[in-house]
């Protein structure tokens, strides 16, 4: 559904995208995880058109540069700052993105009435937007990029500034989008977030894509062995292994066991692993 | 051409949502017509006299006459006061001048022909100077009324003259002009003795009438006459503050657009970047045309300013909106915050408002100013608005101001469109 090809792209002397290649399949989501400044929304903008890469091309459902406008319409884009009009309640700002889309008349009405049930924002669709939560913005956000039907879907960090609610009620919408066959580059810096969402994750940082597998791929390749924390004689003990359960017997026998627990490697560790720094720096 | 359209009807419903896109729109400019058309429209009224304090030191008959027939002038409105009144009444603001008739103004007024004339002293607030040459204009202008009444009544002639032939005996012998006046004296007062009786009514006034002018109102075209009311004037003014607000109100929008991430959005969508500024430029055009539309129709309803033309006016409307989206859009381009926009914005229209016109009229500006002017589109708009409300222009003599600002649109839309910096 998208394919980047040896993306490069630098503003100035700053290298934003550095060699970028990757392809996402139909129907999954794809999760960009990295750091702020990592390049993802570079990424993102070029995927729509939006920013012209140095070289190497990008290609959308195998039609070709999203610059062609038949095929930029086949993109939807939540952006990364909220990109709504606060004196337009929310029926208005569908109304006028859908009519950018090329969508008139009843389709665009059906359109709107199904976007804002999607999102949860039936009962306010007649607010003006400026007076919506911030959670509210974000959802509302989400259905304007989803009003046209878009086959391929670009989320830039969807969920920052969101409360618990809104964030899982977000996640959900996620997750029903991709049952419903759509495509979803999902780009974030909460490793939770991709671990929970996507089907596929790449991890960039300083605009290069140092890994990019399956979640449980990148835990087996990049996180390590899990560690086992057990409690002997009132002191915790810590130890990677492969087979924590082996361990665990190896050390009952050898004494009483207070407590223990086991540590599974996370995307946070595979970064960790892979740069040297934590994802949050 | 939908999403442009699309693009418009947005825009436009957010400017009406906006209280202070309608307030600098239609409310404001409302405000400067009508505050400015009922200042202009106050100077026939009497309170719009000149105040004064009016001193009689002399107390002679004459004296009397003169302040009786300034009380009575549509010019000025007097009160009597003595010397120290009257300057502390200038001094506290409270009277324009004040006008002293020192002793001997009376017997003064007889001469005429020769010896020492009447004098008066006027004493001016220092504020007021605009005034001094007013009001210096006038005591002139009741002293030539005076004059003209004296030398149309042969009796008071005869006896100015003989009055003057008195003083001249009692002059001293070193005054060289002493023969020719005595002659010149003599001669006329031949003439009034032998003159036709006829000859000393009618005729006499308009023989002594030292200028007759007669006011006539430069203006052409159906209404073929001078301004209705003042609010002919200042109505162009209250649309030009009005078509401000819109490029203002316009210009920051488009930054907003940029800060905010809605260009951004746009920029995703399948429109183009010539759509997009299409867009904004048909909201901002239609934005101008219905403020002026608006305008207009309070104007001519409640105001009585009406049109010598209608499709000048219309022309006139298309051309100033032509010239304006233009700025709108130069604006736009030079601040990539709303704060420099509209820091920006205001840097370009205030100069624009006031050397065209938009505070103070042209002509009262110094002669530079008025020359600077030819450079703002304001001069222009304002002038084809007049030229189609009240000048009674052609359609030839509207090409000029309109071809200026439609030119002025196209470049500045040209150079603003060019400069736009896009959103990523």
């Amino acid at each position: 559904m998208l394919k980047f090809a040896g993306i490069h792209k630098a503003f100035g002397r700053i290298v934003a995208v550095d060699g970028l290649s990757l392809e996402v399949q139909q129907g999954e989501i794809f999760g960009l995880l990295g750091p702020n400044g990592a390049g993802k929304s570079t990424c993102v903008h070029i995927a729509v058109g939006l920013i012209e890469p140095d070289s190497g091309s990008v290609t959308v459902a195998g039609l070709g540069s999203p610059k062609i406008p038949e095929v930029r319409a086949r993109i939807g884009v939540a952006p990364q700052m909220v990109s709504l009009y606060g004196p337009l309640s929310g029926t208005e700002n569908l109304a006028f993105f859908g009519r950018m889309y090329g969508l008139a008349g009843r389709r665009l009405a059906d359109r709107i009435g199904s976007a804002l049930e999607f999102v949860g924002l039936t009962d306010r669709k007649g607010d003006l937007v400026r007076n919506y939560s911030g959670g509210m913005k974000r959802r509302l956000n989400l259905a304007a990029a989803i009003l046209h039907e878009p086959e391929l879907i670009l989320l830039d960090e969807p969920t920052i500034g969101v409360d618990p609610q809104s964030r899982n009620s977000i996640f959900e919408n996620i997750l029903d989008l991709k049952k419903r066959g759509r495509t979803i580059v999902y780009t974030t810096h909460y490793m939770e977030e991709a671990e929970r969402l996507c089907d596929h994750v790449g991890i960039m940082d300083h605009g290069k894509m140092l890994a990019l597998d399956t979640v449980p791929g990148l835990l087996a390749s990049h996180g390590g062995r899990p560690t086992l924390v057990t409690e002997i004689s009132g002191k915790e003990v810590r130890m990677e292994t492969s087979d924590p359960l082996a361990e665990l017997n190896r050390l009952a026998t050898s004494g009483p066991i207070g407590n223990f627990r086991v540590e599974r490697t996370t995307l946070e560790q595979v970064f960790l692993n892979l740069t040297g720094r934590d994802l949050r720096e | 051409m939908r999403a442009i359209l699309a693009l418009a009807q947005k825009d436009l419903l957010i400017l009406v949502r906006l209280r202070s896109g309608i307030f600098f729109t239609i409310v404001w400019p409302l405000l400067i017509a009508i505050f400015f058309g009922l200042i202009f429209s106050g100077a026939n009224e009497p309170s719009a006299k000149i105040g004064i304090a009016v001193v009689d030191e002399d107390r002679s008959p004459a004296a009397g006459e003169f302040i009786a027939k300034l009380e009575t002038s549509k010019e000025f409105e007097v009160i009597r006061a003595d010397r120290d009144q009257a300057t502390k009444l200038v001094r506290q603001g409270k009277r324009i001048a004040a006008i002293m008739l020192p002793p001997g103004f009376g017997e003064a007024s007889g001469r005429i022909f020769y010896g020492t004339p009447r004098r008066l002293e006027v004493w001016i607030d220092p504020s007021r100077r605009a005034e001094s040459a007013m009001i210096s204009g006038l005591l002139f202008k009741q002293a030539a009324e005076d004059m003209q009444k004296v030398m149309s009544d042969r009796s008071s002639s005869r006896n100015m003259v003989r009055k003057a032939m008195t003083d001249l005996n009692s002059a001293p012998d070193t005054d060289e002009t002493k023969g020719t006046v005595r002659r010149f004296l003599g001669e006329l007062d031949h003439f009034l003795d032998t003159a036709p009786s006829g000859s000393s009514g009618q005729q006499a006034t308009a023989q002594w009438q030292p200028l007759e002018i007669q006011e006539k109102p430069v203006t052409s075209g159906s209404r073929g006459s001078q301004p209705d009311n003042s609010f002919d004037i200042t109505f162009p003014q209250g649309i030009l503050w009005g078509i401000i607000g819109c490029v203002m109100t316009f210009g920051i929008g488009i930054v907003s657009e940029r800060t905010q991430g809605t260009l951004v959005r746009l920029q995703m969508s399948p429109i183009s970047h010539r759509d997009l500024l299409a867009g904004k430029a048909l909201a901002c055009f239609a934005a101008i045309a219905v403020v002026q539309v608006a305008l207009f129709l309070l104007g001519r309803f409640f105001f009585q300013v009406r049109p010598s033309s209608w499709l000048l006016l219309i022309l006139a409307g298309l051309s100033i909106a032509i010239a304006f989206v233009g700025i709108m859009m130069l604006i736009a381009a030079l601040g990539k915050t709303e704060q420099a926009a509209a820091g920006a914005g205001w840097a370009v229209m205030m100069p624009i408002a006031m050397f065209g016109g938009g505070m103070v009229p042209l002509f009262v500006m110094p002669a530079w100013m008025s020359t600077a002017g030819n450079f703002s589109p304001a001069k222009w708009a304002i002038l084809a608005l007049e030229g189609a409300i009240w000048r009674g222009f052609s359609f030839q003599e509207m090409l000029l101001p309109c071809g200026i600002l439609v030119l002025v649109g196209i470049v500045c839309f040209a150079v603003g469109t060019r400069a736009f910096r896009p959103a990523a």
